[in-house]
């Protein structure tokens, strides 16, 4: 599902990663883990497109994203669901206008909006608040409609970055059963955190960055 | 699937409008004010030139005869006169007449004549032509011809005055395009900036919109559209204030001393449709600038 062959990334002078290869397998759970400015960020970064290598190829379900044109990235894009550590939710939107923006953009009917956001926002428990506000929600709330609006399209991967930083220990856990959920549903996740709280317990794949270098799988 | 997402776009470009309703307020009035004063130029040229197109239809000659010529010599060239194609003869005026009506014009100064010796003005037959297009007369050689008739001294036509009314029409035309131009690029200026400032305000919601996939024109074609939109109602208020102060002021004639002399008419239909359009096009031009130089993600 990813794949990375020897991929850099270098920020004017500053390394942020360096010769990484990596290969993560459909609907596999992967941590990306080190300490702040190893560069998990930008790892994630360059699976979004959002940034592109200085050096290496990356593929994402078989398309290189060296080659991908402004058209094709976006279309990506709408198969990659990701998931901030400010959660990026819209003010001045209520939470199921927020959820809906994902299905919107793709041209869906109006009818299916509504279900789908319906469904979804069931799923991740805040069925009674789709007219609440983001700012009325609570942040393991917000955080639970950022993860709703990614994964509504049903994409085939869902990346992290540092998803539970802002919130309290109980909320964390529920949030990682969410993740852990879609994954089960057959999503690829990857989960970027410095957090050792949210790996104690797991035996899922952990990806170990130190200085911008692969030091352990 | 294609009407979706245009009614889509349609009702974010106006929800757009609404939540920035101030900007786009302040925006449309300037918009208008430059078509007003666009559309009121449109008027005061399309009015002028409509009266001496009118007028053009039309010369009445002066032909002043020499002084000393026997009664004899007179009626042969009443008599050529009067052979002419399309001509009227609309009188003759003796050199005692010319004299008496020059004094009775200076009224009160009238003394000032006095003081000559003898009588300076000529006598003079006055002609009309009717219908110069229709009738193919060309003044300048009329006025050549009949000056060459023995008895006659010179020939003096409106047309002259025509003529150098048509040059002050050009030169109106010519500065039409120009203030046309720099008010165009006035509504461009200010359509520009507004979008961008309305880009602004929604540069959130724009950054997730590609987060989740949106192509740049499903962001970008509510934008082009909020322009247009802008621009057609800068021209719809341009078109109602200009009918509002049309009709205050103009939509009866003109009356000076109670004499009705100017019969000023609006803008035919398609012009105010061009004006509409030519809002709407600024626009769209304007929010298309715009988008241009915010969407570099």
């Amino acid at each position: 599902m990813i794949q990375l062959f020897h991929v850099s990334k270098n920020f004017g002078g500053n390394v942020a990663l360096k010769d990484i290869s990596l290969r993560i397998r459909k609907g596999e759970y992967v941590f990306i883990t080190g300490p702040s400015g190893a560069g998990k960020t930008t790892l994630l970064r360059l699976l979004f497109g959002a940034e592109r290598p200085t050096e290496g190829q990356i593929l994402i379900d078989r398309i290189n994203l060296n080659r991908i044109s402004r058209l094709n990235l976006d279309l990506l894009r709408r198969r990659i669901g990701f998931v901030f550590q400010d959660f990026k939710l819209l003010p001045r939107k209520t939470v199921f206008q927020n959820v809906a923006i994902a299905l919107e953009v793709i041209g869906e009917r109006s009818a299916l909006v509504r279900k789908k956001t319906h469904q979804m926002l069931r799923a991740v428990g805040l069925s009674k608040k789709e007219e609440a506000y983001p700012l009325q929600l609570s942040g393991g709330e917000q955080q639970r409609v950022a993860i709703a609006r990614a994964v509504v399209n049903n994409p085939l991967i869902l990346l992290a970055d540092e998803p539970t930083g802002n919130l309290d220990p109980d909320i964390t856990r529920d949030i990682m059963i969410l993740f852990r959920s879609i994954n089960l549903r057959g999503t690829t996740v990857v989960i970027a955190t410095h957090s050792r709280e949210l790996m104690r317990d797991t035996d899922q794949r952990i990806v170990h960055l130190s200085e911008g270098k692969l030091v352990g799988d | 699937m294609r009407l979706r997402v245009w009614s889509y776009y349609f009702k974010h470009a106006w929800n757009n409008i609404l939540a920035n309703r101030l900007i786009h307020l302040i925006s449309i009035g300037t918009i208008g004010i430059s078509l007003l004063l666009f559309a009121s130029f449109l008027v005061l040229f399309l009015n002028l030139n409509s009266w001496i197109m009118d007028w053009g239809q039309s010369v009445s000659m002066s032909v002043y005869l020499e002084d000393g010529i026997d009664q004899k010599t007179k009626e042969k060239i009443e008599a050529l006169l009067k052979n002419l194609p399309g001509v009227e003869l609309k009188g003759f005026t003796s050199k005692e007449k010319a004299f008496r009506d020059l004094a009775q014009g200076l009224g009160a100064h009238s003394g000032l004549l006095d003081g000559l010796k003898s009588n300076p003005l000529p006598a003079s037959f006055e002609l009309l032509f009717r219908d110069v297009n229709i009738n193919q007369i060309n003044p300048r050689k009329m006025k050549d011809e009949i000056e060459k008739i023995q008895g006659v001294d010179e020939v003096q036509y409106s047309k002259e005055v025509l003529e150098r009314l048509e040059g002050l029409m050009y030169v109106l035309k010519v500065a039409g395009f120009i203030i046309g131009g720099f008010l165009c690029l006035a509504v461009l200026f200010i359509t520009t900036n507004t979008i961008k400032l309305t880009i602004y305000s929604r540069r959130e919601e724009i950054e997730i919109f590609k987060l989740v996939g949106a192509t740049d024109w499903f962001v970008k074609i509510p934008f082009l559209i909020e322009g247009a939109i802008q621009g057609l109602l800068g021209g719809l208020v341009s078109l109602a204030v200009l009918f509002g102060l049309y009709s205050m002021f103009f939509l009866k004639k003109v009356h000076v001393i109670g004499l009705p002399v100017l019969n000023i008419a609006f803008l035919p239909p398609d012009y105010l449709v061009s004006i509409l359009l030519l809002g709407l096009v600024l626009g769209l031009i304007g929010s298309f600038i715009a988008i241009g130089r915010f969407f570099e993600f």
